[in-house]
């Protein structure tokens, strides 16, 4: 793990768990995996508060816990799993624009929790949902269940790992940690539920507890009362099928863009009809053929088979290369290459990127060394016809920011350095990983900003605040227009100015952060991608 | 090293391979040394990008907002005990400090956790039941007095956790406490002439006790 993605985890941890979380969390990625007492000791916090935090970010999946000999249980963080933190908001989203409202708290609390029964998930999201609709209405729980079961069925819910049942008698001793199994069957099989049930309105003077003292009584009642029918099986958000929707989402644009809105709706359709059958790491779909295209079209288009297969042509003979053509049975069978796609994308990136940084010029040489592989440092100023003086500063730029490198070609056998060529050229796949790493250091730079920032107005958010809440009480006890203007002129105009200011501020820089994260999200997809191939 | 010092001694400024091979021809001006690091916030040539408006963006950038606030207020993040300060203060009494008796807020199925994990709260009592024994007066029926004692000891239930010089009344309370609860509320309530869900004992103004010695019984 590189210092820059410790550094962020650190960040994501003590934002959304707090310090000792964050302790305890970065420490495990740093040394790797460790059992109970050797954390204790080597973070200096108590027992206790180690437990804490590990039951914290176990139930979040962000570490895991293996069994090893001589009972010792050794505790290890997934670092890339905590570095996802910072996409919940984008997962929540588009489970908003597939399957609505319903699908978007479900995945919401599934996020929030790490890992829930269906049972509770229906139960918490019917109650929200309640609250939002108008009085009278409730949301009832067969409907949210349906919506559950939709999302396990394109996969976007899975099950978590089970404990296995073991018989106790002739095992001894429990083992000190259950060795959780993973059936890949059933993963996404949904218990047969009957959950019968509205949601629940809160209400501020708890009617339902009338006349019983409040504290005790209704934590009892609702839990242990019955037996949870689902009791054990615990969901999770698949977070690879929401990588895998990004991707095909990445790859529609990017058709849409460079060809036509109709060439995208083909790749669309290629893409959704291929996204059970293909495993999301293969370099190509399965390949479909012409027919099935046509049949599997969405009901609107009503373009004629010929016109189809010129836009599957024009798409296979597009230099470059999302889909290819497989073979001509059917019609013509096509695939779609995943792995050229995405790396069309991140070279698209590393492009825009040096066009930002160092201007058109730059990104002129920067394509035509990408396009011609090596080129000597003449060639490069003839090609790209750029005066030689200008055309060497910005190759060095780049070179000193490690987007280009040299390649050393020698003549003769004792490399002497003059009767060796020196080649420019472009690594894709080095640059996407020092991009990476800069995207990272970005994000938490902009983190560190939005907290810097937050933390030197604390006092005066916290004054608004103040204020909001006793406008609020007033107004609900009826107040008169005077004295809730009077409140309000408590916030004087300046420190209105700086508090709109800070608002400002700290939305730039979280919508940065979600834009630097989409540009993470590409380049780990192709790094992985390569990787998988090698 | 070796060959660097020799070098230095020969002829100042030759390099071991061809300049004009990577284009720097004779005579061009070189760019003048780098003495000290770059700074904080060089100035930047070009402007950025625009961020990505509109209705989408709007969205994700409220519901970012959104998670933030609320992860911070589920069960999950945990707050650092605050530490004890050098005098006893009115307001500590009403302040909500950390999950009282170390424990954890929320539930988690321990089935799929190692057990380790679990924080034995009642390792206290344990130890209590075979001090106090001896010290506990005989429970009499004086409901007004245990009204008081409860009272007492929910108090202190809301101050900081175990201490050395707490320990001993902590542990006091908490038994006296737990014995109580085997009165049924019913029961107690008809003793009485008052109802006791009416009565309000001002210690909602501090935040309701959080009544974990039920969830204590892993």
């Amino acid at each position: 793990m590189t210092q820059a993605e410790i550094k962020l985890c650190s960040l994501l941890l003590k934002e959304h768990f707090g310090e000792i979380v964050e302790k305890i969390g970065v420490h495990l990625i740093r040394t790797g995996s460790q059992p109970l007492r050797v954390i204790a000791h080597d973070t200096g916090t108590s027992l206790d508060q180690v437990k804490k935090a590990l039951c914290v970010l176990i139930q979040h999946n962000l570490v895991i816990y293996q069994v090893h000999k001589r009972g010792v249980v050794e505790y290890e963080a997934q670092c890339s799993r905590v570095l996802r933190m910072l996409r919940y908001p984008r997962y929540i989203y588009t489970t908003k624009t597939l399957y609505s409202d319903t699908g978007e708290l479900i995945v919401e609390e599934l996020l929030l929790n790490g890992k829930m029964t269906m049972s509770a998930v229906v139960k918490k999201v019917a109650d929200r949902l309640t609250e939002t609709m108008e009085d009278g209405k409730t949301m009832d729980y067969a409907e949210v269940s349906n919506t559950f079961v939709r999302l396990a069925d394109t996969h976007f819910v899975q099950r978590c790992p089970l404990v296995p049942t073991i018989e106790n008698s002739d095992l001894g001793p429990p083992p000190p940690a259950p060795t959780l199994v993973v059936n890949e069957k059933d993963m996404y099989l949904v218990p047969k539920l009957s959950l019968i049930g509205k949601g629940k309105r809160r209400r501020s003077s708890d009617e339902d507890a009338a006349g019983e003292p409040r504290a005790k009584r209704p934590k009892h009642t609702t839990d242990n009362k019955e037996p949870i029918p689902d009791d054990g099986i615990y969901w999770q958000a698949n977070l690879e099928r929401f990588h895998q929707h990004f991707r095909d989402q990445a790859i529609v644009s990017a058709v849409a863009n460079r060809m036509d809105q109709t060439s995208s709706e083909i790749v669309r359709t290629m893409l959704r009809m291929s996204e059970i059958t293909t495993p999301s790491s293969a370099p190509f779909t399965q390949p479909l053929s012409s027919n099935e295209i046509f049949r599997s079209l969405p009901v609107g288009y009503n373009i004629s088979k010929q016109v189809l297969d010129q836009y599957l042509t024009l798409l296979a003979d597009d230099p470059l290369e999302f889909v290819g053509k497989s073979g001509d049975s059917g019609g013509g069978m096509y695939v779609i290459n995943l792995h050229k796609a995405l790396a069309s994308l991140a070279t698209a990136t590393l492009e825009s990127v040096v066009q930002e940084r160092f201007g058109s010029r730059c990104a002129r040489i920067f394509r035509l060394v990408l396009q011609k592989k090596h080129l000597e440092q003449k060639q490069v100023e003839d090609f790209a016809m750029i005066p030689a003086k200008e055309a060497k500063d910005m190759l060095y730029k780049m070179l000193s920011e490690n987007f280009i490198s040299l390649q050393e070609i020698p003549k003769t056998p004792d490399h002497a350095p003059s009767r060796t060529f020196y080649l420019y050229t472009v690594n894709v796949l080095s640059a996407a990983r020092m991009l990476l790493h800069r995207c990272y250091k970005s994000i938490a730079n902009l983190i560190e900003r939005r907290q810097f920032e937050t933390k030197e107005n604390k006092r005066l958010l916290e004054k608004s605040q103040r204020v909001e809440a006793i406008i609020a009480s007033m107004q609900a006890t009826g107040a008169e227009e005077a004295q809730l203007q009077e409140i309000e002129e408590m916030i004087t105009a300046p420190e209105r100015q700086q508090l709109e200011t800070l608002k400002r501020n700290v939305n730039k820089l979280d919508a940065s952060e979600i834009q630097v994260d989409e540009t993470i999200f590409l380049l780990e997809s192709y790094i992985e991608s390569t990787m998988k191939r090698q | 090293m070796a060959s660097r010092g020799g070098g230095r001694g020969r002829g100042r400024g030759q390099l071991t391979f061809n300049m004009e091979a990577v284009g720097i021809g004779k005579g061009d001006a070189l760019p003048p040394p780098t003495l000290q690091p770059s700074p904080l916030f060089p100035p930047l040539e070009f402007r950025p990008v625009p961020l990505p408006s509109g209705e989408e963006g709007e969205y994700v950038l409220a519901l970012k907002q959104e998670l933030r606030g609320a992860m911070r207020q589920l069960p999950y993040f945990i707050r650092p005990a605050v530490p004890k300060r050098d005098v006893e203060r009115y307001s500590d009494k009403y302040q909500m400090s950390g999950p009282i008796d170390s424990a954890i807020d929320w539930n988690p199925d321990w089935r799929r956790l190692p057990r380790e994990l679990k924080i034995r709260v009642r390792k206290l009592q344990k130890e209590r039941t075979t001090i106090l024994l001896p010290k506990r007066p005989p429970k009499t029926t004086d409901d007004k007095e245990e009204t008081i004692q409860k009272l007492e000891t929910l108090e202190k239930k809301e101050e900081e956790v175990t201490s050395e010089e707490d320990e001993e009344k902590e542990e006091e309370e908490e038994k006296e406490e737990e014995e109580e609860e085997e009165y049924d509320e019913e029961e107690h309530e008809e003793e009485t002439d008052y109802i006791m869900s009416y009565f309000d004992n001002g210690e909602d103004f501090g935040g309701d006790s959080d009544d974990n010695m039920d969830e204590a019984i892993y």
